[in-house]
């Protein structure tokens, strides 16, 4: 037999015994008969009130349908990148602010972090909306989205690679200062790399609640997934099939995104 | 070693006065330490006794309070390029080896000669090649620290301070996180070291290295520097009292 991967269950739980057995199997058929009744219920509603009718779901045997969502998908993909990407970057200048040895820019990037973090995304996409116009700066959609969004994650992210950075043990920095490497080299050669390989799991998630929080893009009409459904529900008044599939859109997207994550944390290791 | 030489030539390293407190503890209490080149310098002493601060504040990876140290006639550099620049010419070996997780174990010795002496990839592969053939790992070149043994690493880890050509080598309990079986590995390739005429201080429990190799026997304790002898005279006739009772309690067992 194949040897199995401990996981973090073997050393949480010891293995069951024969009564632990039974009752675990007990109630996992209980659980699965009870998910089962719910389902049920959930789609007898559903047929109930029509919603499983033809009409509701034809939309998506056409080819246009899916261009367009395929589109919104795009837009998704797009606004999520660049403020991935900003993130990141911004995220690692707020880190190294946030451990230098200079005090006042150490306070000033703890306290942009803080605000960061504190604030909701809402009221940024709020600001680059109802502010930022009034200082006459004319932002194009996607900078509307990616912008706040951004600027909403990058205080995470920088406490993330901060705890990626702390992680990695001192020798290492003591190591490569003894053979005369200076401050700059040792940081983005020694330690940063290491750094990087034990957050790329939170980043990936982080990457996850950043593609989520694009969705807050009907509120400046940037044309991205959601927004996209929201027109086909209002076109074909088909509230719940539309949503559905959306929501399954997304759950594959983030799915494959964890996937990678957990790929590249073991390869990594 | 030629004596008119050594006499009219600075020390490698010399520590004057140094004084360091942690807090309220005072590790380091008037230390004058010179060591020559080629010579083989053995720290010994109990634990806290203030044996690896000392070591490690000759390239500065703890600062000192007061008093003074020069590295081949120039003073320890507080901070930015120059302390860099004396650093890079102080090789050191620690406990924990301490080799570059992410980096195959050829790139953890080329990593500082082309980072910090310009060298290019090629130069500094061959001779890093030389220098892991010379300690023996040339056959683990390719892989990463994590795949090899604790004396491969530290043997590694010699190496890579060697690619410096360091006017000295300090190494700070070098065996001492090592299985038994691997130590003598690593004090072999010392040893050469020594007989090639590397200036060393070391500091270490293996009193038969320190018999064997060391020209000279610095015993610590408390944070002063109690005796500096022969190994000859230190392990035969010590003349503290401490020092007496530090021998018999490791040669009890």
């Amino acid at each position: 037999m194949k040897q199995k991967q401990p996981t973090i269950r073997d050393a949480l739980y010891e293995a069951p015994g024969p009564k632990a057995r039974k009752r675990i199997a007990v109630a996992t058929v209980i659980s699965i008969l009870a998910l089962a009744a719910l389902v049920i219920a959930v789609i007898r509603r559903f047929a109930e009130n029509g919603q499983l009718d033809a009409r509701y779901w034809s939309i998506f045997t056409r080819y246009t349908t899916w261009r367009f969502l395929g589109y919104g998908l795009a837009g998704t993909m797009t606004a999520a990148l660049t403020a991935g990407v900003i993130t990141f970057f911004v995220g690692l200048l707020l880190m190294m602010g946030r451990i230098s040895s200079f005090k006042v820019l150490r306070a000033l990037c703890t306290v942009l972090i803080e605000f960061s973090r504190g604030v909701p995304t809402l009221l940024f996409i709020y600001f680059f909306l109802l502010v930022v116009p009034q200082f006459g700066i004319r932002l194009p959609a996607l900078w509307k989205v990616a912008a706040p969004v951004a600027i909403s994650a990058c205080g995470v992210v920088a406490e993330v690679l901060r705890s990626g950075v702390n992680a990695v043990p001192k020798g290492q920095t003591e190591a490569a200062l003894s053979l005369g490497m200076r401050r700059s080299s040792v940081f983005f050669k020694i330690v940063f790399p290491q750094a990087l390989r034990f957050v790329v799991p939170a980043l990936i998630s982080e990457l996850v609640i950043v593609l989520k929080d694009t969705t807050f893009a009907y509120i400046v009409n940037y044309s991205d997934l959601m927004q996209n459904a929201r027109v086909l529900i209002s076109n074909y008044d088909a509230l719940l099939s539309v949503y559905l599939v959306t929501a399954v859109i997304y759950i594959l997207i983030n799915y494959i995104l964890n996937k990678i994550s957990v790929a590249v944390a073991r390869r990594t290791r | 070693m030629n004596s008119s030489e050594t006499n009219t030539a600075p020390p490698i390293i010399e520590l004057s006065h140094v004084d360091k407190h942690f807090g309220q503890l005072h590790v380091l209490k008037d230390i004058s330490l010179s060591v020559k080149k080629g010579e083989v310098v053995v720290i010994i002493g109990p634990s806290g006794s203030g044996k690896s601060t000392l070591c490690r504040t000759i390239n500065r990876l703890e600062t000192i309070d007061s008093g003074e140290i020069r590295i081949d006639g120039t003073a320890l550099p507080e901070e930015g390029k120059k302390l860099a620049e004396l650093r890079s010419q102080v090789g050191m070996v620690f406990q924990s080896f301490n080799l570059f997780a992410h980096k195959t174990i050829l790139d953890n010795v080329t990593i500082a000669p082309i980072d910090v002496l310009g060298k290019s990839k090629k130069e500094a592969r061959a001779e890093a090649m030389e220098l892991l053939k010379r300690v023996g790992v040339d056959s683990q070149a390719a892989k990463v620290p994590a795949q090899l043994s604790g004396g491969q690493q530290q043997r590694v880890a010699i190496a890579r301070a060697l690619a410096m050509h360091p006017k000295a080598i300090l190494f700070d309990e070098p065996t001492s996180a090592l299985d038994p079986e691997m130590i003598g590995e690593v004090l072999d390739v010392m040893t050469a070291l020594a007989k090639d005429g590397m200036t060393m201080v070391v500091v270490t429990h293996e009193m038969n290295f320190a018999r064997r190799v060391a020209d000279r026997i610095i015993f610590m304790d408390g944070g002063s520097i109690l005796e500096e002898n022969t190994p000859e005279e230190f392990f035969t006739h010590p003349k503290t009292k401490r020092a007496q009772d530090f021998l018999n309690s490791i040669q009890a067992h």
